[in-house]
C-alpha cells in the first residue's frame, strides 16, 4: 500500500513537472508529491468527475477546484484538492495530512521522474572523472574514463 | 582540460585488478617532479592494497580463499579474520537492504564480488590518507571516492560524470563530489552477473548511480537498489543520506535533488 501510493505520488510529481507548473522550493514540492499520492491512490472517483469538468473547461481559463473524499490510510487520513485550469492539472494540495503521511510522502518525492534536461549536465571535458557501472578491462580501453585519464598522464 | 589554475595540475595513473582498471588523479601544485615522484608512490601504494585484496577475495582466483570457501573446502569459521569481517558487513547490508544486496548467489555460494571493490576503494583511501595525500580521486572501474578539490585549497567540488548506459562514450550527467565523497554505479549493462533482482524477475533500472559519505554505502545501495527497484530506492533515501540517479529500462530517470540541476 505505501509503496504503492509512493508510486503514485512519483508518477504524479513527474507529471506536474510535465505541465509546466512553476518551479518550487523543496517544501513545496515535497508536498505537491504527498497530496498528489493520495489523489492517485485513493480518490479515483473525484478524478472521473474532475476529468470530466477539465474537458468541458478545456477552452476556458478559468481555474476550477476539485476536492477529493477524505481517505483513511495506514497513515491516517488523507484529502487532497485538485486545482484545474485551462484542462490541465495547476495544483495539488492536501487538504487533511497526517505528520507521518507527511514524512512518508517526503521520502518518496525525494527521487522523482525527471527529464534528461533537468539533471544536472556536463560535457567531458568538464568532469574530472567518470562514473558508471563496472567496466571490465577491455572495455575500459574506449571508455570516456580512458580519454581523461591518458589526458591526465 | 579545464586547469582554470595555471600551477594546478591533474595528474593520472592506472592499473588493472580485480577484472577491471583503477585510475588514481592526484592535483597537484608542486613542481612537477615532486608531483610525479609524489603520484608514483600514492599509485602503487593503491596498487598493492587492490592486489592483496584481489589475491584473497576473487572468485575468479580459483586458489583464493574465496573461491576455497565457495567451493566448501574452507568454511567461514576457520577464514581469515578479513575475510570474515568483510562476510559480516556484508550480512548486514542484507539486514539493512531487507535482503535487496546478498552477499549470497541464488544457489547459495558465498560472493563478495557485490562489496569487495568497494572495500578496496575504502582501504586504498586510508593508505593515501597515510601518506598525507589530500587532493585525489580514485576511480575504480567506476566507482569513485575522493579527497579534497581538483583545485587544491579551493572549495571547488570533484566533478563526477556519469555515464549514459545507453551510449557509454556521452554522459547522463555530472555529480559534484563534495559533501557527499563516494559515487557508485551498479547496471545490468556490463557486468550484471552479480545483480539478481528479487524473486528472479527482470530488473525495473538499468543503471543506478549512489552518492553517499563513504563508498561501501554507495556501492551496496546502487547494487541493492537495481536489484529491488523502486521499493528499495524508496528506502534508501529514507533510511541513509544518500542522493541517487536510476535510469529506468525505457531509459527514462528518477532522481534525488543533488542530481539535478540548481534551480
Amino acid at each position: 500500500m505505501a509503496t504503492a501510493l509512493a508510486s503514485a505520488g512519483i508518477l504524479l510529481a513527474g507529471w506536474q513537472s510535465g505541465a509546466h507548473i512553476a518551479d518550487t522550493g523543496t517544501a513545496t514540492t515535497t508536498s505537491l508529491g504527498s497530496s498528489a499520492s493520495a489523489a492517485g491512490g485513493t480518490t479515483t472517483g473525484t478524478s472521473g468527475s474532475s476529468s470530466a469538468a477539465s474537458s468541458g473547461t478545456k477552452t476556458t481559463t478559468t481555474a476550477a477546484t476539485y476536492d477529493g473524499t477524505a481517505v483513511q490510510t495506514r497513515f491516517g487520513t488523507v484529502q487532497v484538492r485538485v486545482t484545474i485550469q485551462g484542462g490541465k492539472i495547476t495544483e495539488v494540495t492536501a487538504l487533511q495530512l497526517t505528520d507521518a503521511e507527511r514524512k512518508s510522502a517526503q521520502i518518496s518525492s525525494r527521487a522523482a521522474p525527471v527529464l534528461r534536461s533537468e539533471v544536472l549536465q556536463a560535457q567531458s571535458a568538464d568532469v574530472q572523472t567518470v562514473g558508471g557501472a563496472t567496466v571490465t578491462s577491455d572495455a575500459y580501453l574506449t571508455s570516456l574514463q580512458a580519454a581523461l585519464d591518458a589526458a591526465h598522464f | 582540460m579545464p586547469h582554470t589554475s595555471s600551477t594546478t595540475q591533474l595528474r593520472a595513473r592506472t592499473f588493472r585488478t580485480m577484472g577491471t582498471v583503477v585510475s588514481l588523479t592526484v592535483a597537484s601544485g608542486h613542481y612537477a617532479q615532486t608531483a610525479v615522484d609524489e603520484l608514483e608512490s600514492a599509485a602503487a601504494v593503491v596498487e598493492d592494497k587492490f592486489s592483496e585484496l584481489d589475491l584473497s577475495f576473487s572468485l575468479y582466483r580459483n586458489g583464493s580463499e574465496a573461491s576455497r570457501l565457495a567451493r566448501g573446502e574452507l568454511t567461514l569459521a576457520y577464514a581469515s579474520e578479513s575475510m570474515q569481517a568483510l562476510y559480516a558487513e556484508a550480512s548486514e547490508w542484507r539486514l539493512a537492504t531487507g535482503g535487496a544486496f546478498t552477499a549470497e548467489r541464488p544457489d547459495g555460494t558465498l560472493d563478495l564480488s557485490g562489496i569487495v571493490k568497494a572495500h578496496a576503494v575504502r582501504e586504498a583511501a586510508l593508505s593515501l590518507e597515510a601518506l598525507g595525500l589530500r587532493d585525489w580521486c580514485l576511480n575504480a572501474g567506476g566507482d569513485v571516492l575522493v579527497s579534497g578539490s581538483p583545485e587544491p585549497a579551493t572549495e571547488e567540488p570533484w566533478l563526477a560524470g556519469i555515464v549514459d548506459p545507453q551510449d557509454r562514450q556521452a554522459l547522463l550527467g555530472a555529480y559534484p563530489m563534495s559533501a557527499l565523497r563516494a559515487l557508485a554505479t551498479s547496471g545490468t549493462a556490463e557486468r550484471g552477473q552479480h545483480i539478481w533482482a528479487i524473486g528472479g524477475a527482470a530488473t525495473e533500472f538499468d543503471q543506478v548511480s549512489v552518492a553517499a559519505a563513504d563508498i561501501v554505502t554507495a556501492d551496496v545501495l546502487a547494487t541493492a537498489i537495481v536489484a529491488g527497484g523502486t521499493r528499495t530506492l524508496d528506502q534508501a533515501v529514507e533510511k541513509w543520506k544518500v542522493e541517487v540517479l536510476a535510469v529506468r529500462r525505457d531509459g527514462t530517470l528518477l532522481a534525488t535533488s543533488g542530481f539535478r540541476k540548481p534551480a
